[in-house]
């Protein structure tokens, strides 16, 4: 139970990340990142982790919906539970301006949009990490 | 994974999807500059953009016009010698910039590509005196005569179109586009 | 007789409207026949790739989902159209977790794309499709020795799709002889005439549409062939500006492909769109005289 959870970043700000891991690992977090969804991918299939924390838009548009969808496809990712963090609005704010990003349009467990306060992000990481657990334990 | 990219990582980052586009093995021969009709006219041709890219200058790269003023006409592409997609990483350039909302001053592209997308989301066709609107005010009064009399001169031939075209399945276009981009709460 | 989802692109409904006229009129005559893809959608030409690739790869990948439905190949008269959904037809086959994606988009018209459908560029069909020696025999009204600058324009050729020649092609050339023209040689014929330019970076595309009608006029030509409709209009619709900007007197008509072989075909000429250039054309026309 006090076992340090393994988080993975895929996120292609660098910026945006060391802001992400510096909250994350203050909260005893183990955190690692990838810059690009074919990286992300290559990680998640190698390396065990307890949560996702996913951006939307990188390399050719809004390719995290797409990785998103190929996770929930694999039967033994789609348990890993996934966050989304996403600066869409503003990266093409003129596209829909006023319109909220849709959740119920994304195959994951929750979204946060940018900037993220840094305890409502823990407080997120959080409850998706208790609630894995909760199922973990359900289906043994 | 442990230390942070660097600005020609975020590059190939971006770039992930052109398998092997192998910018960081620019050998500076100038082919591509030599090749592009618009190096003239650019603040930086495109071999010192790709030197600046790889040298990690994010900022100045930015704040040149040399990628909104790329015309996709793919001659550095296809004569590069190490075969980068030059024309490719112009357009990554463009969408980074758009994303990060961290251009020159005084573009029309920006404007004028935004308008466009905006266009065809509503409508699924491209509608020309529309989008005049997101260059005529960056128009000096002599560009903005000329301008108005060579539009004066097609309205007369009939080669202006009047009214905006739209397709017949909209609502399913528009639904497509919200499985790409997931905004719009309903 | 050859039949092809025809995908006229925005260009072609008003400014570009004689390309249009000129390629049904051409290609019934060769008993080719275009049916007009249903319901089609912009391409996105350059400015959605600026925006999101995933979302243009959509635009183009509706299209050609509705040819695959036709059972048709696509064809497509504006270079800009053609190398859209050439390209996004050639990732979506190659990147499979690319496709599943824009599938998954395409459920909501009740759509699905598997690559079946081709895309041809309108000058490929007539060129290699129907081919020179079909096209001769309805040749009734030579051109007599007109001389023709070709102008390919840029995407046309590139990116690079085969093992084409890209540097030196001729195809455009011998369609030009098989109606009886002359081809000029023309060394800027593979020179981008600005496409968007023209409006981005006016400045900059005027020089560029400049240096193309200097070359052309300096190699003889007495008309400009175009197989694109935004090369067209760049080098016709601003020749009055390149003029006033650069203090000079160039005029040279610019036409389209189709109208030029339509004429050799003895179609009049009012049929092929005519008359709705702003630099006139009316000097070529005797040339299709008998």
């Amino acid at each position: 139970m006090s076992q340090q959870k393994k988080l993975l970043i895929i996120d292609d700000d660098p910026d945006f990340v060391q802001g992400l891991k510096s909250i994350l690992e203050a909260a005893k977090y183990n955190v690692e990142a990838a810059y690009n969804p074919k990286d992300g991918f290559q990680a998640l299939q190698t390396k065990h982790y307890d949560l996702l924390l996913l951006d939307i838009m990188m390399g050719r548009g809004a390719e995290g919906i797409m990785l998103a969808r190929k996770l929930n496809k694999d039967p033994k990712l789609r348990e890993i539970p996934v966050l989304i963090i996403t600066g869409i609005r503003e990266q093409i704010a003129f596209l829909f301006p006023g319109q909220a990003v849709h959740p119920h349009l994304l195959p994951v467990d929750e979204l946060v949009e940018k900037p993220v306060e840094p305890a409502l992000l823990l407080e997120k990481v959080s409850t998706l990490l208790q609630a894995a657990e909760t199922r973990k334990a359900q289906t043994k | 994974m442990v230390t942070k990219p660097s600005f020609s990582e975020e590059i190939a980052n971006l770039l992930h999807a052109t398998h092997a586009n192998p910018v960081k093995t620019c050998i500076q021969c100038g082919m591509c500059s030599g090749s592009c009709p618009v190096a003239r006219f650019m603040d930086y041709t495109p071999r010192r953009v790709i030197a600046m890219i790889n040298a990690g200058l994010k900022d100045r790269v930015l704040a040149g016009n040399t990628f909104w003023y790329c015309a996709s006409c793919y001659y550095c592409t296809v004569r590069c010698p190490r075969g980068i997609d030059i024309a490719e990483l112009m357009y990554a350039l463009k969408r980074y910039s758009i994303w990060k909302n961290q251009y020159k001053d005084g573009l029309v592209g920006p404007v004028f590509s935004e308008t466009f997308v905006k266009t065809i989301v509503k409508s699924g066709r491209s509608y020309e005196p529309v989008l005049a609107t997101s260059y005529l005010f960056t128009f000096g009064v002599q560009e903005f005569l000329q301008e108005a009399q060579t539009a004066t001169s097609l309205m007369l031939k009939g080669r202006i179109p009047v009214f905006p075209p739209r397709i017949k399945r909209l609502e399913n276009f528009r639904r497509m586009i919200k499985r790409i981009i997931p905004l719009g709460g309903d | 007789m050859k039949k092809y989802a025809y995908f006229p692109g925005c260009s072609l409904e008003k400014m570009a409207l004689s390309y249009h006229n000129s390629t049904l009129e051409t290609t019934r005559k060769l008993g080719v026949e275009l049916k007009e893809l249903e319901d089609w959608n912009c391409c996105g030409a350059t400015a959605y790739f600026h925006v999101d690739e995933l979302l243009a790869y959509t635009l183009c990948a509706r299209n050609l989902a509705i040819a695959e439905r036709e059972n048709l190949d696509l064809v497509a008269p504006c270079s800009g159209c053609y190398k859209n959904m050439y390209f996004a037809r050639a990732h979506l086959k190659s990147d499979l977790d690319l496709a599943e994606h824009i599938n998954y988009a395409l459920e909501e018209d009740n759509l699905k794309f598997t690559g079946s459908s081709a895309v041809r560029h309108l000058i490929e069909v007539f060129v290699n499709d129907v081919g020179l020696e079909e096209i001769k025999t309805k040749v009734s009204h030579p051109l007599n020795g007109l001389r023709v600058a070709p102008y390919y324009g840029c995407q046309i050729l590139r990116p690079r799709k085969d093992h084409e020649d890209i540097e030196q092609p001729r195809f455009f050339e011998d369609l030009l002889s098989a109606i009886g023209a002359v081809p000029i040689e023309f060394p800027l014929k593979l020179r981008c005439c600005g496409g968007a330019l023209i409006i981005t970076s006016r400045p900059s595309a005027l020089s560029m549409v400049r240096n193309l009608l200097q070359s052309a006029v300096d190699s003889g030509a007495a008309v400009i062939a175009t197989a694109c409709p935004l090369c067209q209009v760049n080098l016709e619709c601003y020749q009055k500006q390149v003029n006033q900007e650069f203090g000079i007197e160039l005029s040279i008509p610019v036409m389209y492909f189709t109208q030029l072989v339509g004429l050799a075909f003895g179609i009049p000429p009012k049929s092929l769109g005519i008359g709705s250039e702003l630099v006139s054309t009316r000097p070529i026309l005797s040339y299709a005289e008998r």
